[in-house]
């Protein structure tokens, strides 16, 4: 319990004083020479139990109604956090913030965000055990342990300022410990402050079992608070890019933007975007709907350098979460390495590979058998293999290739082979008995992958591509395509960055009509552009994922001269010509809160207080109790009050004043008679 | 003149002195007076006719009765007689209590002082019977004016002190009075109910008729202590430390029971009771009690 004005409550002794004057009453009895002393002592014997207890009762309600006084005038305020003062110092204070981006958000008529709210929250507290206790923080972006000297200044610490960052409790929760096992303070306190976001807690991961144990071990008594600011506001908006694309279509280069709003609440308004690109800025009108809109939106390129840009959504109650940044570069040559058995299959992939011969930014190179050994895959972006799955060295250095992010599509050749490639292989081969029963695709992935929809919405033509031969795949793999009869037409297998596709039959007039376009185009060309983004000479990266100083670069950030830290701020940072994107990790968008129920089972067994702060306004810092404790006090005085009320109703009435019986008794009449 | 008793005041015994003490029983005294007698006498008042016995007096035959029936019928009447009334005032110590100016046993010697200065004034006879638990005085009735001293002096020594001796000295007095009489008691009745009770039954068994003042103080009614008190017995100077918020519904219950039970008594046994706080006006308290009575005897004797 806090006090506004502490010093009143030097006046508790007062709640002696009904006491006091009770026995001084006593003491400061008198003596009555009386005569109806015959009553006196039966009425004193008779003096009922309950009487007596009805007196102490008085006496008590009195000295609670004075004790609820005192601490009324003294201010109490509202608060579990705060009334942690009333506990025993602990020697160390380990305050683990949560400097996630959802914390920087501000609820309805508040001034402060969560953030801010918790070092205010975390500073009063505090500000009773400085000098008693060690304060070390470890905040969620850095996850650095450092000692704070002066606790009043905390707000003040770098260590504390806003991030773009999410927060990965467990391993917030498992640094502190390790502290703990380093240094051996004596009794410790962990002071969690956090918003509670599921993603942010991982509630699911089995780390949570491994730190309750280690908890435990522990030596030292370890008490966790935990400050929870679960608070949402519904008008607050999410923006993040989930794809960013450089295309080279006939109109000429493109920017392709595909970003994602996530809302509160269910509700479709206009949103004024503004699209920074390279310092040009324009509005973007959104007619979005519902909590989660996907909008994908196109730019014109004016050049065919690189640059980097932003998209905005207009100021709401989280400031952090407004803003996804962009990088693109130059547009990189594609090339294609063109391994084929067939020739012909090998000449229609390669016209696949680059249509147009005076693109020069798409080069198709059919790779001969002898130069298998000395090809450099790693400046392909794609890799295109007829016939029969390669071996040894070569299948060990593709596999790396596609490890780093390279992309391999594989087509059957007339022989099965006995090699596979990432555990899959050829199985066998079947062919159409007529031009009656000619297989055909009818399943595919519309919505993802190389066989999704157009721009425009468009399928590709899977259902008119006749297939008279095809191969069987085995293996563990990913279904993208699958013939009428279920055989896979199209899989898919992904390790490290890179993916391996299979495709069931060949671009040759003996195995299909694949190599008519409509649909070996668009798969080439796609596969191409996602093994092409590894050429491409900007990243993008998660805040708090990245770590810069892995590089021997120096990162400046583009947008401002002002000195950023790439590991904590979002942006886009430069360092030579290489260009990075720095955004909020996709996990600190998702919504969805623990419930102080699910944090209490992932603590199971810890000493764990938990304080749930629901308001978010600035004056809910201190929520005052007076005007309870002054209601209790009447409520107090009202049964004192009651209490030594005399008795009514039920027992014959008792005349508090027996007035002189002056009627005579009349024996006359019956003398006389 | 020898200078009065302080509880006499002249004013008052000069209002009071046209007002007549009555018995509302026959009396028996010694010599002819203002009260009902119950032997038949030579007053004026027609009693009843009987026959004739040989030995009557042939005076009181009545003539015109023979003359109409041709037989002897003897007139008789009433006979009038004088008063003998006993004051029995309670000395003990709880009669010393007076919230106000005055206590109780000073309240009762006006009462008693006055009503023995009417009685002697009307030609009747008073004797007074104090007593406490030790000591007892006890003056015989008499006519003589000048025994209304002895009675005031007797009064001016009584003091209150010790417990009651009130239930002893009525079976006392009742079997010491032979002939019927007036008894007036002047207590506060802090005793047992019953054994009271059964002297008033002893009193009216002998055909004495009974007035009780039953003297009581207003404090003792309301008992308004608002502070823990430490009451110290005026007859046994015992103390009791009671906190009177407690036990005040008690005491009150108590005492409102004795005076219900008293009240109920006195009347079962026709005792003219009065229940009386002394800080009353005395004189109005005796007028009243005059008239009463006085109105009680006319009525009785219309029946």
């Amino acid at each position: 319990m806090t006090f506004l004005q502490p010093f009143i409550l030097w006046g508790l002794p007062l709640i002696l004083l009904p006491v006091i004057i009770h026995l001084l009453n006593r003491m400061r009895h008198r003596s009555v020479q009386w005569a109806a002393m015959m009553f006196l002592r039966a009425a004193s014997r008779k003096s009922t139990r309950y009487a007596r207890l009805r007196q102490w009762l008085v006496l008590l309600f009195r000295v609670l109604a004075v004790l609820l006084l005192v601490l009324a005038l003294s201010r109490p305020l509202a608060g579990g956090w705060l009334g942690w003062m009333f506990a025993p110092a602990p020697d160390v204070i380990l305050i683990l913030l949560d400097r996630s981006a959802s914390m920087e958000l501000r609820g309805p008529g508040a001034t402060l965000t969560k953030r801010e709210l918790a070092l205010n929250l975390i500073g009063d507290a505090a500000g009773s055990f400085a000098g008693t206790s060690r304060f070390v923080l470890i905040d969620s972006a850095t996850q650095s342990p450092g000692e704070i000297e002066a606790i009043s200044a905390l707000s003040e610490l770098a260590s504390v300022a806003p991030t773009e960052t999410a927060a990965d409790l467990p391993s917030l929760v498992q640094t502190a410990v390790d502290w703990i096992t380093r240094n051996r303070p004596g009794s410790t306190e962990l002071w969690i402050a956090s918003d509670l976001q599921a993603s942010n807690w991982s509630p699911e991961s089995d780390r949570w079992n491994a730190l309750n144990a280690a908890l435990e071990e522990l030596p030292q008594r370890v008490r966790i608070r935990l400050l929870a600011l679960p608070a949402e506001a519904d008008d607050n908006r999410s923006l993040s890019l989930t794809r960013v694309r450089r295309l080279e279509t006939a109109r000429g280069s493109e920017l392709e933007l595909d970003m994602e709003i996530r809302r509160g609440i269910e509700t479709s308004d206009r949103l004024p975007l503004t699209l920074t690109l390279n310092q040009g800025r324009s509005q973007i009108d959104l007619a979005a709907e519902g909590r989660l809109f996907r909008h994908r939106h196109v730019v014109p390129l004016e050049t065919r350098e690189g640059g980097w840009g932003r998209v905005e959504l207009p100021a709401d109650a989280n400031d952090r979460d407004n803003t996804a940044w962009f990088a693109f570069g130059p547009p990189p040559i594609l090339r294609t390495a063109i391994v084929s058995e067939d020739p012909l299959a090998g000449r229609y992939l390669a016209l696949a590979a680059a249509p147009d011969p005076n693109d020069t930014n798409r080069v198709a190179r059919p790779i001969p058998p002898d130069q298998l050994a000395s090809v450099v895959w790693d400046e392909h972006a794609l890799v295109l293999w007829q016939g029969t799955l390669p071996k040894d060295d070569v299948a060990a250095r593709l596999e790396d290739y596609v490890s780093s992010g390279g992309i391999v599509l594989f087509f059957p050749g007339d022989e099965t082979g006995s090699g596979s490639f990432l555990g899959n292989g050829w199985g066998d081969d079947s062919r159409a008995e007529d031009e009656d029963t000619l297989f055909s695709v009818q399943q595919w992935d519309q919505q993802d992958g190389p066989l999704e929809r157009t721009a425009e919405g468009l399928s590709l033509p899977m259902e008119r591509l006749e297939v008279t031969r095809r191969r069987a795949i085995n293996g563990e793999h990913t279904l993208l395509a699958t013939f009428q009869d279920d055989p896979p037409f199209l899989t898919r297998t992904a390790t490290g960055d890179g993916q391996a596709y299979f495709c069931a039959t060949v671009p040759h007039p003996d195995w299909s009509r694949l190599q008519d376009g409509p649909v070996l185009v668009p798969l080439v060309q796609r596969l191409l552009q996602a093994g092409g983004a590894r050429l491409a000479e900007v990243d993008f990266v998660a805040c708090g994922d990245w770590d810069p100083s892995a590089t021997p670069d120096t990162w400046i950030a583009v947008d401002s001269e002002t000195r950023r830290d790439p590991v904590t701020q979002a942006g886009v940072y430069r360092a030579g010509g290489r260009l990075v994107a720095v955004n909020r990790p996709a996990r600190e968008d998702l919504p969805g809160t623990l419930e102080p129920a699910e944090i209490e089972s992932l603590l199971d067994g810890i000493s764990l207080r938990l304080f749930e702060e629901t308001q978010q306004g600035g004056d809910a810092l201190q929520s005052e109790l007076w005007r309870a404790f002054l209601f209790v006090m009447g409520i107090f005085l009202m049964v004192e009050a009651f209490l030594v009320l005399p008795e009514r109703g039920g027992r014959r009435p008792i005349p508090m004043t027996l007035a002189p019986d002056d009627t005579p008794g009349e024996p006359e009449k019956e003398l006389a008679a | 003149m020898a200078e009065q008793p302080q509880w006499l005041d002249p004013g008052v015994l000069a209002r009071l002195t046209r007002q007549f003490l009555h018995a509302r029983l026959p009396m028996e005294g010694n010599v002819t007076g203002h009260h009902k007698s119950p032997h038949r006498g030579s007053s004026v008042e027609f009693a009843e006719y009987r026959k004739y016995v040989p030995g009557d007096d042939i005076r009181r035959l009545d003539w015109r009765v023979y003359g109409k029936t041709d037989r002897f019928y003897m007139r008789e009447f009433e006979a009038d007689t004088n008063l003998r009334a006993y004051m029995v005032l309670d000395c003990s110590g709880s009669m010393g209590y007076g919230s106000g100016a005055t206590t109780k046993l000073e309240y009762a010697r006006r009462l008693l002082a006055t009503l023995a200065w009417l009685t002697v004034q009307q030609g009747d006879a008073v004797g007074i019977s104090c007593f406490d638990y030790h000591t007892a005085i006890d003056i015989p009735p008499r006519r003589n004016p000048a025994h209304l001293r002895t009675i005031l002096d007797s009064l001016g020594q009584v003091k209150p002190r010790g417990e009651t001796a009130l239930v002893g000295a009525l079976h006392d007095l009742a079997e010491r009075i032979r002939r019927r009489a007036l008894v007036i008691i002047f207590s506060d009745c802090f005793c047992e109910v019953e054994p009271l009770l059964e002297c008033f039954q002893h009193l009216r068994f002998r055909k004495h008729d009974l007035a009780v003042f039953h003297l009581l103080d207003r404090a003792e009614l309301e008992f308004r202590f608002d502070r823990p008190v430490r009451f110290v017995d005026l007859e046994t100077s015992s103390s009791l430390m009671a906190e009177p918020a407690i036990i005040r519904r008690q005491y009150l219950e108590q005492l409102q029971e004795h005076l219900d039970r008293l009240k109920t008594g006195c009347s079962q046994f026709h005792a003219d009771y009065r229940r009386i706080t002394i800080d009353q006006d005395y004189e109005k308290v005796l007028a009243d009690f005059l008239i009463e009575r006085a109105r009680a005897r006319v009525g009785s004797a219309g029946v």
